[in-house]
């Protein structure tokens, strides 16, 4: 059932890509590759692209499901991109009880001692990052990254994200992860303008993430 | 440097043990303090360990109390909003809980809530902070060390840290402290920045020195072992274990123990120790000091009697072991009574005469001078008792009984007079030394005694007589000597015997002077010099030419003080006094000169020297005499007297011989007188014989004298001699030799001795009456 859900999803996105193509005949993708300073691929790295340097206007909806899950103990996913404004929500798959916090600003918000079978959800407001965290389990650490733009993804396993359909011409991309050794976690990268397909490699440095348990 | 053996001993002993027992407390004081030591390094150790636990502990209390805050959701929650006066009540309230002395937040972006950020460095902090996980360590806040203690703060992501902190002041010090087993002094040392490089500096300074300081310096870099260092309490055992420090700088926990409380409890075993070595020295010096003693003191004894001994006196050492000392002593013993015993043979041989026993010449010195001293104001009379005829009487009875009767003749004055001292002075003369103070009475008693002394000695089984003189003399402390007074006895008793007297004291006037005898003699030498020695001449009548054929020098002198002075006088002194020969040469030499003129006035005169009985065997003295007669053609007659060859008989013989040989005429002279021996008148080669005068001279009263005159020109005759006759005095005499046949008379009544000019007067005037007449008839 969900499978059918995500397909159809997926479909819908493809196809609202194409009308996207339609409209700006000249688009392409571009390809990151994020590496840590080691030379490691980074996953779970948050690439956004602003044409022009600007937000997107209206409404953003990625083909993605905006749900932090709570299973064996851990968010699923470890990073979720959302866009301001999004529902999110946060079903608990444990059959342990979760307490979800976030005291990030704008995004505040407390899901006190919720069991399985109970989804809650919870509205992202503000654009920037939600770091959310379990009151219960100090192990559980998560990130929802609310964005003002439609051409944002995160990289998998092998550091890879690809931006679909980002018009040519100039524009502002940042990386962003929640280790990222940086102001706000986050860094520009140098490509000023994009002009059909484009690949880039991108270096970051991680710190290391603070341990709960000693 | 010590003189005295008892001493060096005692020092040399207590010396060596000093230096045995100065090695043992050494030894002891070093194995002490190495125990001490080593205990006090692993207590140091020891606490260090309970440090590095006490120190873990409380790291992870602090731990625990930031991970508690860090992890409480409000606390979270006001942090992430932040929300100020939450935090701080939060902190506040941790601490006052918890007994912090810090409790503090710092966020991300290195803002701080709890504390006056001008206390400490914050962005050392942060720093520190960022850099590791749950930092922790030294950090100076406020000027002084505290130990802090970081959580981070996660909601989730890192939003800050708590840190907490406590202060490691002197109160954790002496917290510290306690917890050691020894009295510990605990101390935080901090590597600071000054002008001259890094340093290391105690919280306090007094706790503090350049030495301990330069050690924890160097402690840290090496392997922290404790080490020996002059610290503020002296010399202490330091450990120092280096304390992490919080972003940069360094800090270390100094634990220091004095080495004096270390050596504590041992001091009473070094005192023991002190003093056991102190009663041994003592009772090794007083030990030492008492065998020395006894090896020293008969030592020094046997010095002391050494020195006595040396001086004279009598000693004997007390022999008190049987050890070597004690054979020591005994060997000196026996030693000084060897050298007494010895000292008193030759003492006794000094002073008494080996063969009788009687004091000996040096032994009557002594007494004389001592008697002489005792009392200066009276003579010290003393007798010289000669034996007469003593080299018969000892012929007679021989040497031991000779011996024996001297010892009994001593043994007589001694019994008559107790008083007396009697010792010998020569082979047959004793001399006695009285008590007698006046010298006529001492004469008188010693010639009233003689009888006593005279009476015949039982020797041998006979009766010996005997017969002794007395010389007695007198002698004053001053006036006269030991020596002169028994000299003057011993000329007493020549005067005595001369005298025919059985006792005779000393007469000075009598013996004269041998001083100015012997001045005389030198003053003769001059006088041959000076011409005041001459010669005089009596003619010699020729009985059958009646011519004057020769004539007799004889010497004369004419003293300058003393005037004329005969022969007798000076002869017989030259004689004695070895001068003769000087005398002779001297009258044969003018003699030969005086013919010579006599020659030149036409008188050809035999010339008569008498030859003194002392050069008839001088062998010497006739050689030269032999060549001056014949250097000078002399015609030359030596009178010598026939007892005078009787001394030396083969060589006298000979010079005789050797006289006649060439051509000197010998004359014996004075036959008659004397011991006259017909075996010598035999073997003499003499040319003519001279009557002595006595004969001559009582010819003409005494028919006897007459017998024996004519008697000896026979003999002489018969003999193939020429007769002379001396002291013709008388015509008669004269014509009662002519008529015996005598060749040659000599006299006053012929003519007295003369000098040469009267000699050649009347050689010339005899000559010229020969002529005239017969000279016979004109003498008579």
């Amino acid at each position: 059932m969900r499978k059918i859900v995500a397909s159809s999803l997926k479909i819908a996105s493809i196809l609202f890509s194409v009308a996207i193509f339609s409209t700006h005949a000249m688009a392409a993708d571009l390809t990151l590759s994020v590496r840590g300073s080691d030379g490691k691929p980074v996953a779970d790295a948050v690439v956004t692209v602003y044409p022009g340097g600007q937000p997107t206007k209206g409404p953003i909806k990625f083909d993605w499901p905006y749900r932090v899950a709570q299973q064996n103990i851990q968010f699923n996913p470890f990073v979720l991109i959302v866009p301001a404004g999004a529902e999110v929500s946060f079903p608990n798959l444990d059959k342990v009880r979760h307490h979800v916090y976030s005291f990030s600003a704008g995004n505040r918000f407390e899901l006190k001692l919720y069991g399985r079978e109970e989804n809650r959800v919870v509205r992202m407001p503000a654009v920037g990052v939600a770091a959310i965290g379990c009151n219960i389990h100090d192990q559980m650490v998560g990130f929802i990254k609310v964005v003002d733009t439609q051409y944002a993804a995160k990289t998998d396993a092998s550091g890879k994200a690809v931006i679909r359909g980002a018009p040519d011409g100039p524009v502002v991309v940042k990386v962003w992860h929640p280790y990222l050794r940086a102001p706000r976690n986050e860094k520009t990268v140098p490509l000023a303008a994009l002009r059909g397909a484009v690949s880039q490699d991108v270096s970051i440095e991680l710190r290391a993430p603070a341990a709960m348990s000693h | 440097m010590f003189h005295r053996l008892q001493t060096r001993l005692t020092v040399l002993y207590a010396g060596l043990f000093a230096l045995a027992l100065g090695a043992i407390a050494v030894t002891v004081y070093l194995t002490i303090a190495a125990t001490a030591q080593q205990a006090v390094r692993q207590e140091l150790a020891a606490t260090g360990g309970v440090f590095d636990r006490v120190w873990a502990l409380r790291t992870q209390r602090l731990r625990d109390g930031a991970d508690l805050l860090s992890r409480d959701f409000g606390f979270r929650a006001a942090v992430a909003t932040r929300d100020a006066p939450t935090i701080t009540s939060a902190l506040a309230n941790l601490r006052g809980r918890m007994g912090l002395d810090l409790a503090v937040m710092m966020n991300v972006d290195g803002e701080l809530t709890g504390v006056d950020p001008s206390k400490l460095d914050a962005e050392r902090l942060w720093t520190a902070l960022d850099a590791e996980d749950g930092a922790g360590g030294v950090f100076m806040v406020g000027g002084e060390p505290y130990q802090l203690i970081s959580a981070p703060i996660l909601s989730p992501t890192l939003t800050g840290w708590v840190v907490f902190g406590v202060r490691l002041d002197d109160r954790e010090m002496r917290a510290l402290e306690r917890l050691s087993a020894i009295r510990l002094d605990a101390d935080v040392f901090s590597r600071e920045t000054a002008r001259d490089g890094e340093q290391w500096r105690a919280q306090d300074a007094d706790r503090q020195t350049p030495a301990l300081t330069a050690f924890v310096a160097q402690a840290l870099k090496g392997d922290g072992a404790p080490g020996r260092v002059q610290g503020p309490a002296g010399d202490e055992l330091v450990l120092a274990k280096p304390l992490k420090a919080l972003g940069g700088g360094a800090s270390a926990l100094v634990l220091r123990y004095p080495l004096a409380l270390a050596l504590a409890p041992y001091r009473l075993l070094l005192a023991a120790v002190a003093l056991a070595g102190l009663v041994g020295a003592a009772l090794v010096i007083a030990a030492s000091w008492m065998l020395s003693r006894g090896l020293a003191r008969p030592i020094a004894e046997l010095d002391a009697a050494a020195q006595e001994l040396e001086q004279g006196r009598e000693v004997q050492v007390a022999v008190q072991t049987r050890d070597e000392i004690g054979r020591l002593a005994e060997s000196f013993n026996r030693m000084a009574d060897g050298i007494r015993d010895r000292e008193a043979r030759i003492t006794h041989l000094a002073m008494h005469d080996a063969e009788t026993g009687l004091a000996n010449r040096h032994a009557l010195e002594t007494e004389i001078a001592a008697r002489m001293a005792a009392d200066p104001s009276q003579p010290v009379i003393i007798g010289a008792l000669g034996l007469d005829r003593f080299t018969f009487v000892r012929g007679a009875i021989g040497y031991a009984l000779a011996t024996e009767l001297i010892v009994e003749i001593g043994e007589r004055v001694r019994s008559h007079n107790p008083d007396v001292m009697v010792g010998r002075l020569t082979t047959s003369t004793l001399c006695v030394v009285s008590s007698f103070t006046d010298l006529d009475e001492a004469v008188a008693v010693v010639t009233s005694a003689t009888p006593i002394l005279e009476a015949p000695v039982r020797l041998g089984g006979d009766l010996v007589d005997i017969h002794v003189s007395n010389g007695l003399a007198a002698g004053r402390q001053g006036e006269s000597d030991p020596h002169r007074l028994i000299e003057q006895a011993m000329i007493a008793l020549d005067q005595a015997r001369d005298a025919g007297r059985k006792a005779a004291a000393f007469d000075e006037t009598a013996y004269g002077d041998p001083a100015s005898n012997l001045s005389l003699m030198s003053e003769m030498l001059e006088a041959v010099r000076t011409g005041a020695l001459f010669l005089n001449h009596q003619p010699k009548l020729d009985l059958r030419t009646g011519a004057i054929t020769g004539s007799e020098a004889l010497v004369r002198w004419i003293h300058p003080a003393r005037g004329f002075l005969g022969p007798d006088l000076f002869v017989g002194m030259a004689e004695e006094t070895g001068h003769i020969r000087a005398l002779t040469d001297y009258v044969i030499d003018q003699a030969i000169a005086d013919q010579q003129v006599l020659r030149a006035a036409g008188h050809d005169l035999l010339m008569s020297v008498n030859i003194s009985g002392r050069l008839i065997d001088d062998l010497g003295f006739a050689r030269q005499a032999i060549e001056r007669v014949a250097q000078a053609g002399a015609r030359m007659c030596f009178e010598i007297t026939e007892t005078a060859v009787v001394g030396n008989a083969a060589v006298a013989l000979q010079v005789l011989e050797q006289f006649a040989a060439a051509g000197i005429a010998v004359s014996i002279d004075d036959y008659g007188s004397g011991l006259s021996s017909l075996a010598y008148l035999k073997q003499i080669r003499a040319d003519e014989l001279k009557i002595d005068k006595a004969f001559v001279m009582g010819m003409d009263r005494e028919a006897k004298d007459a017998l024996l005159v004519k008697s000896t020109v026979d003999l002489a005759h018969s003999l193939g001699l020429k007769v002379v006759a001396e002291g013709v005095e008388s015509r008669e005499a004269l014509a009662m030799l002519q008529v015996m046949g005598c060749d040659i008379a000599q006299g006053y009544h012929i003519a007295r001795p003369m000098g040469l000019p009267a000699l050649t007067e009347f050689l010339a005037a005899w000559g010229a009456e020969e002529e005239a007449a017969d000279p016979l008839a004109k003498k008579a």
